[in-house]
């Protein structure tokens, strides 16, 4: 674990909205990598928070290439560190849900097929959210954004949400994991375990995020939380062809204390109109407990734990 | 706004930024709101009668610190050995992390610190200043010697008179050795007399000692306590041989040898009672106990009545003697007895018994005792004051009728128990300060803790720093309790029960290092920071540092942006945002 | 020097990018082009050339791999056609803004749709707005030559620009001529290991890839434009340093063939050009006035070279084997830009050989007659002239 007055990888000063959940990630990023990296991160809300020209808070060696080759520019520098002979600095891509569901997915899959050496790193707000909460495939079923908004047709998106770390298992990497930013020292884990693969790996994190789910700021950390508490967002780890590990609810929340507090959901709120909508998002939940096998015992503990 | 120059322009090439420069944007601009540490209230120090810094004394006992931790908890409460044996740990009963899974053992650890103590000898410091008066201490229990310690730290000349051949009072008489060793009490008092203070014995209450006592002494405090049995009321409670429990532990702690029959039966229900019956049985004979309430009503100490019923005492609940009468040529006893229903709640919250009509029984015994509860009493000392059998007249903080007279303790009305006595003597003492030397208002400004009426001395002479919220308590539901796991709570090593009613040997044992250690690691330290390092792991922007020298994390504002992930988050409830002014 | 040898063009490519030792190569398969890649991956595969070879899932990828090698300092190249280059633009308008140096062939082929794989410049002129250098060559040779000097251009520290050699495909491509291959020796001492000047290096934590505001942006844009003007400069001291150690001329900025006296001069840029000096020379020989520009390095246009090369003739004739839709041929756009303060020349302009459509001698002097027509009318023909059109499907 890392030490309480380590110097911050992730200086302080970069301009994101207060409250954000993927600085939260970074920060812990940087911490399980160390200096010895070089990040690369697709055009996205850490890209533009974080490199107004002139100030930058990475104090490793960092890229903002292009909007979609985020996986492609990590693979040819991770080609060239080969070259060099170099390969104790480690190549480690932070890219957003749009980047890397989407419009990135082809360079993305053609690094896994590849086989480089790079750490994926999916933050996943669910939404093209540095342009202001636009429909994603990593939208969750039912949520609003502006360009699938809920009205009288429509409850929000109508399809349901791409499972991108099962298209990542499809591609027998070596290592994929998904994680939270209520979890920290879940995530830092998993990033180190990462590091020591030899191929490529990729974890999802997910990250709330503060004006597209429309939540208080300081509610960031709870709202993740009740979204893994829910069963809506397994936490889990997969390695040489199966899942290895799931993070246990301590106990579990119904999705209704989890939709509710964000503005995007208020639509399955407002009246009765959204009652058959949360069922729906119910029995998913449920599904995912069971078929994981998520349910802990009420009162023991985590399989990873939380405080120092 | 314009950040560009030639310089930097020159220096990087196609927009590429030297990193970490970002420290060069003070985002701290943007707050509205400031997050802000802050220190709560604990309820467990709400709740302690004697003011103890609970939890702080706690932290220090799970690092290892315990000389530390004994210092902390003589800034208020100056035996800590007595307590931890003899308390009713109200604290245990307000402890949040009863509703998480069981409650602190905090009465064991103040055992295990003020035992560290006594084995490692530690010292008291001597007070630093030597003020020129002197006040009169009239009773050497638990309220007298708290004033008489109290009074001596803040530089007063303290002299104790007490009427007994040893001090100690309801400690040295009331409580039997099984439960408070004479060598601890002993060595506890004597911490008291080597910082000055004088106690001098066998003093009798004539009014003339009164007399002398005002001319002589700038302040008087009185601390006669209450050791007479109340009357039962019922027939036959005046036949020779039914006997006052009080004065029945009273002989067996003077060592007079007693003979007891081989059934006793005590009347009443609380520590007094049990004590008299779990003595008893150590002098070999079988005990019970008639109680006219149920368990949950009884003001006997949990693990004292739990005890008694593992050494074989029998309770009666629900039971009240209506007539005693002798039998067997007078060489027994007889009592009429009559079963009770529970009625309605009294003034004091516990439901009133109401005897069934048609349920009397009689019962048998060789020996029977009183402890229904203690009255004053009346004496000489008593003429220049206020008093009923309940106890002398005066308000929370000793205040009599009289200026310049003080009373404290079992011999005023209110709650009657050792810590409530330590309390009302250190309460007693910041209020004789302040006639002496507090000038025409005599005000008091005390530290309160809560909303209990306790206070704390070490806070009142040293006030600390604006950000403490003493009024605010914590309870469970503000505590995030999502990230604390479960621990059970250590148990106090005993005495074999098969051994224990063989001797007077103390049975609770107390902790061992490591488990007082271990067991102090379950506080959640309500209200202070419990270096869960949640601030420090979820701020956005690294803002959360921390400080090394001081060992406290700290916010660098120049960057908070005021989210209020840190407040959200923070485990032991420590944390505030207000406002932020605008620049 | 070594003899000449009959080499495929694709093959000459490859020798002259394995002479210059690349970090990494990446590779998307597209006609015409795949021959160079291939022949590369062989030489990789057998132990001859020691580079990470990364096949791509696609050009958008692959102009992304040596993005990200040239970003973390090591030498890369890779080679693309046509819809390839089309999906490169991003990368390329990326690297050009980043200063990143890459190196490129662009083998010339036509832009669907319709779909065709024959050869024309739309694919590479329509990359000319983006901060990458350009070079046309004429035959093998050439493309032999240039590659060389296009590693060693790109990685000036005053430049740092992608470079871009673009030859016709199949006719250079997949035509076999006789080259004089350099000794590896010679290359080495011309070009040396690349040392970058900002890469990306844990031990100097740089920031690539800001955001700028109104404030910088349009200096940084400049620069690009600036280090634009100082590779003609670079371009020539180069050649003239490649001329010294390998004997080899270098490129230059423009080529003049026969323009003594001409009245009527054509101008070109690729492999056609082979065929306007035969028309020239069979010209002149019927007595007429004419002469010829190769257009070597059409980025940065070299203004200041042709608005000299053009003085004194009446007439140019610009062949262009693209067109800006709207607009006219872009060789013609610039070299109109070029001459605009004189009166004379004027300046016509022909659109030929698009999609492999053949330029012959005969369609040349055809063009020339038409010019020397028009200024001896006195009659300025605007716009562009479409070359032999089948007037019946129309």
């Amino acid at each position: 674990m890392p030490e309480r007055d380590e110097q911050e990888l992730f200086a302080r000063g970069h301009r994101a909205c207060p409250g954000c959940g993927e600085a939260i990630a970074t920060r812990w990023i940087l911490k399980a990598t160390g200096r010895n990296v070089i990040i690369v991160s697709p055009t996205g809300c850490l890209e533009t928070f974080t490199s107004p020209y002139m100030f930058s808070p990475w104090r490793v060696p960092w890229i903002h290439p292009l909007f979609e080759n985020g996986a492609a520019v990590a693979s040819g520098i991770e080609a060239a560190l080969k070259h060099k002979g170099r390969q104790e600095i480690r190549v480690v891509v932070i890219g957003g849900d749009g980047a890397t569901f989407d419009i990135g997915i082809g360079g993305l899959s053609g690094m896994f097929e590849r086989g480089h050496r790079v750490v994926y790193i999916c933050y996943d707000n669910e939404a093209y959210m540095n342009t202001g909460n636009q429909r994603c495939s990593s939208t969750p079923l039912f949520a609003s954004t502006t360009t699938e908004p809920a009205g009288r047709l429509f409850p929000g998106k109508n399809r349901p949400k791409k499972d991108m770390a099962s298209i990542a298992i499809a591609h027998g990497i070596d290592y994929v994991a998904t994680t939270s930013v209520a979890y920290p020292k879940d995530l830092f884990n998993k990033v180190q375990k990462a590091l020591t693969m030899i191929g490529p790996s990729y974890i999802q994190v997910h990250t709330p995020c503060v004006g597209g789910w429309g939540y208080p700021s300081e509610k960031t950390v709870e709202i993740g939380r009740l979204a893994v508490e829910s069963g809506l967002v397994p936490l889990f780890e997969w390695q040489e062809g199966r899942i290895v590990n799931f993070h246990k609810i301590r106990k579990k929340v119904p999705v209704t204390d989890y939709l509710k507090p964000q503005k995007r959901y208020s639509h399955l709120f407002a009246e009765d109109r959204g009652k058959a909508e949360l069922e729906c998002l119910q029995a998913m939940a449920d599904r995912n407990i069971e078929r994981f096998g998520l349910a802990g015992l009420s009162g023991s503990s985590t399989t990873e734990a939380d405080t120092a | 706004m314009n950040f560009a120059t030639r310089e930097i322009a020159k220096t990087t090439i196609g927009g590429t930024v030297i990193g970490g420069t970002s420290v060069n944007y003070k985002t701290g601009k943007w707050r509205e709101s400031r997050p802000v540490f802050v220190s709560r209230m604990a309820p467990c120090r709400e709740a302690c009668p004697a003011g103890i810094d609970i939890q702080r004394f706690l932290w220090e006992a799970r690092h290892q610190r315990f000389k530390k931790a004994w210092e902390i908890i003589m800034e208020e409460n100056p035996f800590p050995s007595i307590c931890g044996r003899v308390c009713g740990h109200p604290c245990e009963e307000a402890c949040n992390r009863k509703e998480f899974d069981e409650p602190l053992a905090i009465h064991a650890l103040e055992r295990f610190v003020g035992d560290f103590s006594l084995e490692n000898r530690i010292q008291i410091t001597p007070p630093k200043t030597n003020r020129r008066e002197s006040i009169a201490i009239i009773g050497s229990g638990p309220a007298g010697l708290s004033c008489a310690y109290h009074l001596r730290r803040l530089g007063y000349g303290v002299k104790v008179f007490e009427r007994s051949t040893i001090p100690g009072g309801m400690l040295r008489w009331g409580i039997p050795d099984y439960r408070l060793p004479g060598h601890i009490l002993d060595q506890e008092i004597e911490k008291i007399r080597r910082m000055g203070v004088t106690v001098e014995t066998r003093v009798s209450h004539r009014k003339d000692f009164l007399r002398g006592c005002l001319k002589e002494f700038k302040a008087i405090f009185l601390a006669l306590g209450s050791q007479k049995d109340r009357k039962m009321g019922i027939p036959g409670e005046d036949l020779p041989g039914v006997w006052s429990g009080l004065d029945f532990l009273r002989e067996v702690k003077e060592k007079r040898s007693l003979h007891l029959g081989p059934q006793v039966t005590v009347v009443g229900g609380g520590n007094t009672a049990i004590d008299v019956a779990r003595t008893a049985l150590r002098l070999g004979s079988k005990a019970n106990l008639l109680y006219r309430r149920t368990r949950s009503e009884m003001p006997a100490v949990t693990e004292e009545v739990d005890q008694a019923l593992a050494e074989g005492v029998r309770i009666e609940f629900l039971t009240s003697p209506i007539s005693i009468s002798k039998v067997n040529g007078g060489k027994r006893f007889r009592v009429e007895c009559v079963r009770n229903r529970l009625g309605d709640p009294g003034p004091d919250g516990r439901k009133n018994p109401i005897p069934i009509s048609g349920s009397n029984f009689f019962i048998e015994m060789d020996n029977i005792f009183t402890a229904i509860g203690e009255a004053i009493e009346p004496c000489d000392l008593l003429d220049p004051l206020k008093w009923t059998e309940e106890g002398i007249a005066g308000d929370e903080w000793g205040r009599t009728k009289v200026p310049g007279i003080f009373a404290g303790g079992d011999v005023t009305a209110g709650p009657r128990s050792v810590s409530h006595a330590i309390g009302s003597g250190k309460k007693a003492a910041l209020a004789i300060d302040a006639f002496i030397h507090g000038g025409d208002s005599e005000k008091i400004k005390p530290f309160l803790l809560g909303k209990k009426g306790g206070f704390s001395m070490a806070q009142t002479l040293n006030p600390p720093s604006s950000n403490h919220r003493n009024d605010q308590v914590v309870r469970f539901e503000v505590l995030k309790d999502v990230y604390f796991e479960h621990r059970p709570r250590k148990r106090n090593l005993q005495l074999v029960t098969s051994e224990r009613i063989k001797s007077f040997d103390e049975v609770n044992l107390g902790f061992t290092e490591n488990m007082a250690v271990e067991e102090a690691e379950r506080c959640f330290r309500c209200g202070e920071c419990s270096l869960c390092e949640n601030c420090y792991s979820f701020c956005p922007d690294s803002a959360v540092s921390w400080n090394d020298q001081q060992e406290i994390f700290e916010i660098d504002y120049d960057f908070c942006k005021g989210c209020g992930i840190c407040a959200n988050e923070c485990c032991s409830h420590c944390m505030e945002t207000v406002p932020e002014e605008k620049w | 020097m070594k003899k000449a040898e009959i080499l495929e063009g694709s093959m000459a490519v490859a020798l002259a990018v394995k002479s210059c030792k690349p970090g990494v190569i990446s590779a998307y398969p597209i006609s015409p082009q795949t021959h160079i890649v291939e022949y590369l991956a062989k030489m990789v595969a057998s132990g001859e050339l020691k580079s990470e070879y990364v096949v791509a899932d696609s050009e958008f990828s692959a102009a992304s791999i040596i993005y990200g090698a040239s970003a973390a300092g090591v030498r890369s190249y890779t080679a693309s056609s046509s819809q390839g280059l089309l999906l490169m633009t991003e990368v390329i308008y990326n690297a050009a803004g980043t200063r990143l140096p890459m190196v490129f062939t662009g083998v010339n082929r036509a832009i669907s749709a319709p779909i065709s794989i024959q050869v024309d410049h739309q694919d590479t002129l329509s990359l000319r707005d983006s901060g990458l250098i350009q070079f046309y060559v004429e035959n093998g040779q050439e493309a032999y030559d240039a590659h060389i000097q296009a590693f060693r251009l790109a990685e000036d520290s005053e430049i740092l620009l992608p470079t871009m050699i673009c030859m016709d495909g199949w006719v250079l491509t997949h035509g076999y001529e006789p080259v004089e291959l350099i000794d590896q020796e010679l290359i080495d001492t011309f070009l040396s290991p690349y040392h970058p000047i900002h890469y990306l290096d844990p031990e100097n934590p740089l920031t690539f890839g800001s955001y700028a505001e109104d404030d910088i942006l349009m200096e940084l844009k400049y620069m690009i434009q600036a280090a634009m003007d100082q590779a003609k400069k670079k371009i020539v001291e180069i050649a003239s340093e490649f001329h010294r150690i390998t004997g080899h001329s270098g490129m230059r900025l423009v080529e003049t063939y026969r323009t003594e006296g001409a009245e009527v001069l054509l101008m070109g840029m690729g492999s056609m050009v082979g065929t306007m000096k035969e028309a020239v020379d069979r010209m002149r020989e019927d007595g007429i006035a004419v002469g010829l520009i190769k257009v070597c390095c059409y980025r940065p246009f070299p203004s200041e070279a042709i608005f000299e090369s053009c003085n004194g003739a009446r007439a140019v004739a610009v062949l262009d084997q693209g067109f800006s839709m709207g607009s006219e041929g872009p060789l013609s756009l610039d070299v109109k830009a070029a001459l605009s303060n004189l009166k004379t020349p004027a300046v016509f302009s022909f659109i030929t050989g698009l999609a492999g459509r053949e330029v012959t001698i005969e369609t040349i002097q055809r063009i020339t007659s038409t010019v020397r027509k028009g200024i001896d009318s006195d009659q300025i023909i605007r716009g562009s002239q479409w070359v032999d059109l089948n007037q019946s499907i129309l």
